[in-house]
């Protein structure tokens, strides 16, 4: 099959990857956060699961789960001083912590320098070896090499549903509607008993552990990483998915990612012209819809549409009642 | 008494914003605060609140100061407070702006909601409930799931107060509440300002709107350039020298 081949599976599994780090971007800017670190941390993901996998021979899950902790690790401290900046001055801030990061692992020995790491254990290839073993070449006339590309497609899948899940889960409740207040007003939101700093810093941590995973997944699907991959270029490029498809909304960096992703793939036959077609594009989208594609009052009609959403169950409740009267009797008896 | 200010004051720069006032608020009572603009009102409902910290002086809320301490403690503490200038929460409808309040009387945390814990979801269910009624309480039963920010104006300002309500405090502060209103909203804000009273829930406000406020406070206080010129009840300070001329300027003899 034409549709299956191994360049066009990639090209999917880059998307997911890429629809990942958006959301990585997009859950810190959820709490009014816009940390440009998101190459940074992709990078601590990437090189630490890389190392783990190719010098410790750990398994790869076990790799990139470590690599996403280590991120978050490293969230930690960068945001103790940063959280407390706002706006363009945190933008700023994480910017150069990427920098930083990236020349880190430029000079480093066990990182291999400028060289980068070279024959990463690869989810693809492994799950084509698992395609051999349990002689599945050839079924349903596929080899083995596209179903370890779709298997893997099926693990980035999964990965990407249940990041996709936490985002729509935690939107919908408590923790959700604080980072909301403090996206709209952090002010008001720390009067009303929000602990903003405690939710900016989880904010940033869980924003980070998305990228380490990101970084991860990444690194063993190319099987070769080198600095320059995660360069400010990275970080621009990340950016994007949620500002195009829509920054209010998880759906919105998966959207962004896929049109982003497909985009100069499908602009290929205009050569030399591709990349003024595809900044024209994003010129042309922010001027018409500077909140990107997808809104929230969108997506919430559409999953109400969809039977996803509906209007909130309101159970009785007679809490304000009862103190009413518990204050009355309090009077009587005071007058009594 | 369950708020008391000691000789408070309060410097931004040079600037004396308050010096050395002093008052108290009993259980239950409705206290205004009236003034000229610039006489510290605001300034005053920042300390209380942990906005700013206190140049010097202390504040004791239900016997323990809260010098010192972050706001959203204080919220926890049982001070709520709405705003001078309505601060709604962007996209929330007005039923999520209640249930925000109502966030530091719950404890889902990121797991439990991701989770879905059956814990998470009873919790869920009641705040929702108990958040309608406080939507019931300010009239806005009808308008639980418009977005808060396109209310008309007095709409927002009662669902400022229903807000504000949810985080169960002890001391609710209200700044200006009837600032833009028309009379019949205003009215609906005195009677509010009397069910609030009926909860059990003590009442500081700061309001321009004289008649309104010897009409609801059992006591007052006047502030006038960060300096208290009168305490007493709505009788006494209609008739204190000092306060007319504070209002009116002194007669030329």
């Amino acid at each position: 099959m034409d549709l299956l081949n191994p360049y066009y599976l990639q090209i999917v599994m880059f998307f997911i990857i890429n629809a990942i780090m958006g959301i990585s971007i997009y859950f810190t800017l959820a709490s009014g956060q816009l940390s440009l670190g998101a190459a940074g941390f992709m990078s601590v993901g990437a090189y630490v699961g890389a190392m783990l996998s190719l010098k410790a021979d750990l398994p790869i899950i076990v790799g990139i789960i470590i690599g996403g902790l280590v991120a978050s690790l490293v969230a930690v401290i960068i945001g103790l001083p940063t959280t407390r900046l706002r706006g363009l001055y945190l933008a700023i801030a994480t910017l150069g912590f990427g920098e930083v990061v990236r020349v880190i692992f430029l000079n480093l020995d066990v990182t291999n320098g400028a060289l980068g790491l070279s024959g990463i254990p690869s989810i693809p290839q492994e799950l084509t070896n698992y395609a051999y073993e349990f002689d599945i070449d050839g079924l349903m006339g596929l080899d083995a090499v596209t179903w370890g590309n779709l298997m893997a497609i099926i693990i980035l899948l999964v990965v990407l549903a249940l990041i996709i899940a936490f985002c729509v889960r935690i939107n919908n409740s408590r923790v959700g509607r604080a980072f909301a207040a403090i996206k709209a007003d952090d002010h008001a939101a720390e009067l009303m008993g929000i602990n903003v700093v405690y939710y900016k810093m989880m904010a940033f941590i869980i924003g980070a552990f998305i990228a380490g995973i990101g970084g991860g997944l990444y690194a063993h699907i190319t099987n070769f990483i080198n600095p320059t991959d995660f360069s400010y270029h990275k970080v621009v490029q990340i950016l994007l998915f949620p500002v195009f498809g829509g920054s209010n909304v998880v759906w919105g960096s998966v959207l962004g990612s896929f049109i982003l992703t497909l985009l100069p793939e499908v602009l290929r036959f205009l050569s030399d012209y591709r990349d003024i077609i595809y900044g024209a594009l994003l010129v042309i989208l922010m001027a018409v819809r500077p909140d990107g594609i997808l809104t929230e009052s969108m997506v919430d009609k559409i999953s109400r549409k969809l039977g996803f959403k509906k209007a909130p169950y309101i159970p009785e409740s007679q809490v304000l009642t009862e103190r009413f009267e518990a204050y009355k009797r309090k009077q009587e008896e005071k007058q009594g | 008494m369950l708020l008391e200010l000691n000789e408070v004051s309060k410097s931004f720069g040079g600037v004396a914003a308050l010096t050395g006032v002093s008052f108290g608020v009993k259980q239950g009572e409705v206290f205004g605060v009236i003034g000229p603009n610039g006489a510290g009102k605001t300034t005053l409902f920042n300390l209380i609140t942990g906005v700013f910290p206190v140049s010097s002086g202390e504040i004791v809320f239900d016997g323990m100061s809260v010098v010192g301490i972050k706001p959203h403690r204080t919220v926890e503490m049982g001070i709520a407070r709405t705003f001078q200038n309505i601060r709604l929460f962007g996209n929330m409808t007005a039923l999520e702006t209640v249930l925000t309040g109502m966030h530091c009387r719950t404890g889902s945390g990121f797991l439990s909601s991701f989770l879905r814990t059956k814990r998470q979801r009873i919790e869920e269910e009641r705040c929702r409930g108990i958040a309608y009624e406080f939507l019931k309480l300010v009239d806005l039963e009808e308008d639980a799931e418009e977005v808060a920010t396109s209310l008309p104006y007095g709409k927002q300002r009662r669902l400022e107060i229903a807000r504000a309500l949810a985080t169960h405090p002890q001391l609710i502060l209200l700044d200006e509440p009837a600032a833009g209103m028309n009379d019949s909203e205003t009215e609906v804000l005195r009677q509010l300002i009397g069910k609030i009273r009926d909860l059990g829930i003590t009442v500081v406000v700061i309001e321009h709107a004289m008649e309104l406020m010897m009409n609801i406070c059992d006591r007052l206080v006047v502030l006038n350039f960060g300096k208290k010129i009168a305490e007493g009840t709505p009788q006494e300070i209609q008739n204190n020298e000092a306060v007319i001329e504070a209002y009116l300027g002194k007669e030329e003899v």
